[in-house]
């Protein structure tokens, strides 16, 4: 295509969006578009143009397309000085982060992070995990995600959550926080809980129940290979395969979707967490189902 | 003597020995840049990638470092682009109400869609841009956006005109 039929085919459509086209004015550009197959053509594609954008949320478009443009210049000022802290396209999978965003310390969808903390206690975040530490008042607040902490000493340590408060020495204990509440599973010592109401409860090694706005509920005990992911590591024991995806759909960046037919087949064995795109590939081979990547970002198994 | 140009004791460039030799030093190039590991090695995979669809005969290369750095410079460019929509995005879909968010599967097609207009719209001047928006986003008319833009309608048409020819010629 020239410029030329491109400048045409653009003064057409400035001339037909102002309004102001005639009955003749039509009628020349239908005349313009049947005299040569480039035009047609050219006029087909600022169609679909227009379709592209019309097709889009009014409000997200605009708001992200016309940003304020810091102009090339400062642009490659900003790509060749040291980073910025950016949120990745991987937050748009789950639920708005705006509170993780502003934590101290997070991990990424698919990340894992050990720190080592004072008088020989550590701390894990999983995957897509914020969480604020004050280390003089030694207090950790879980804004989003799921963490480990282990107190080897005397000295307690507070984990603040949603839902409610644990108090952390001589113990190790998971914490998974979501919407409808947090999951608080004792892996060694005693952790005391104290909900919104202020009710105090205790949970020994072994212990795993879910602290909710409501309280504490009853405990149960929990299989330590729930919690493999501080080993890298994810773990199914004859599960069904959906129970697994939603798992393993924690650590993607992106979106996972699948057959439902396949929700009812078993899963076991130990996977690496490092790469999940194998542990699809190898279930796909195991279960003979398909991967389908439809973007890097959206993968389809049936 | 045109010879003098390739130093006859110089090996001769080819595209492995490039990123057998430079590859690492790229990397860590890119990674002060983005401050992660990752995302500087899918960059310099990429400027490998460009350098190998480029016209440029490397076996006449002078300057191998200097021509990446110039590749990755581009690349950096787009990527802080891409961020910076990514972000703006992000910033939207967290001022909608909880109700009007959409799906995740949308939110990663509107993404892309947004990307591949953002790209198409590079270059072309700030209000011009905005104006071209303004219309197709908003279905606003040329009297209106002139107001806006305190511009005559006549200008308003002529950006409508820039603004498509510019859309029109980009992947041809």
């Amino acid at each position: 295509m020239s410029r030329d039929v491109a400048r045409a085919a653009a003064q057409w459509l400035a001339l037909l969006e102002s309004g102001a086209a005639t009955e003749r004015d039509h009628a020349a550009l239908q005349h313009w578009r049947d005299s040569h197959p480039q035009h047609e053509q050219t006029w087909q594609k600022a169609q679909s143009l227009r379709q592209r954008f019309s097709a889009l949320p009014q409000a997200l478009a605009m708001a992200s397309l016309d940003r304020p443009q810091p102009g090339r210049r400062a642009v490659l000022k900003r790509a060749l000085g040291v980073a910025a802290l950016v949120p990745a396209a991987w937050l748009l999978s789950r639920q708005l982060p705006i509170d993780a965003w502003r934590a101290d310390l997070h991990t990424a969808t698919g990340e894992r992070k050990r720190l080592s903390l004072a008088e020989g206690a550590s701390l894990q975040l999983n995957t897509a995990t914020a969480v604020d530490v004050d280390l003089a008042q030694r207090r950790i607040t879980l804004v989003d995600g799921e963490l480990a902490l282990n107190v080897p000493g005397t000295t307690a340590m507070t984990v603040h959550t949603r839902y409610g408060q644990l108090r952390v020495s001589q113990a190790e204990v998971c914490v998974r926080q979501q919407a409808s509440g947090c999951l608080v599973s004792v892996l060694k010592g005693a952790v005391q809980v104290r909900d919104l109401n202020g009710q105090l409860a205790t949970l020994q090694g072994g212990q795993q129940a879910p602290l909710k706005a409501s309280g504490l509920g009853a405990w149960a005990a929990f299989d330590v290979l729930q919690l493999g992911w501080r080993d890298g590591v994810l773990t199914a024991q004859n599960q069904p395969l959906g129970d697994f995806l939603r798992e393993l759909e924690r650590y993607r960046p992106g979106v996972l979707r699948w057959d439902p037919s396949l929700e009812a087949l078993r899963v076991t064995g130990s996977f690496r967490l490092d790469d999940t795109d194998r542990i699809l590939n190898l279930l796909a081979q195991s279960h003979g189902f398909k991967v389908q990547a439809r973007t890097k970002y959206w993968v389809t198994l049936s | 003597m045109n010879d003098a140009v390739v130093p006859t004791h110089a090996p001769e460039l080819t595209l492995s020995s490039l990123y057998r030799d430079h590859r690492s030093w790229l990397e860590s190039w890119l990674r002060r840049r983005l401050g992660n590991a990752w995302d500087a090695a899918d960059l310099s995979q990429d400027t490998f990638l460009r350098v190998l669809a480029s016209a440029q005969p490397l076996a006449q290369m002078q300057e191998p470092r200097a021509y990446l750095v110039t590749v990755g410079k581009r690349l950096l460019v787009n990527f802080h682009q891409r961020r910076s929509l990514e972000q703006a995005y992000l910033n939207a879909l967290a001022s909608l109400p909880e109700a009007s968010v959409p799906s995740p599967e949308q939110r990663w097609l509107v993404l892309e869609t947004l990307q591949a207009l953002d790209e198409l719209l590079d270059g072309l001047p700030v209000l011009v841009r905005r104006a071209f928006l303004w219309s197709q986003l908003e279905g606003l008319g040329y009297r209106e956006i002139a107001e806006r833009l305190d511009v005559s309608e006549r200008t308003v048409k002529r950006y409508m005109a820039q603004a498509y020819e510019h859309c029109l010629l980009v992947d041809l």
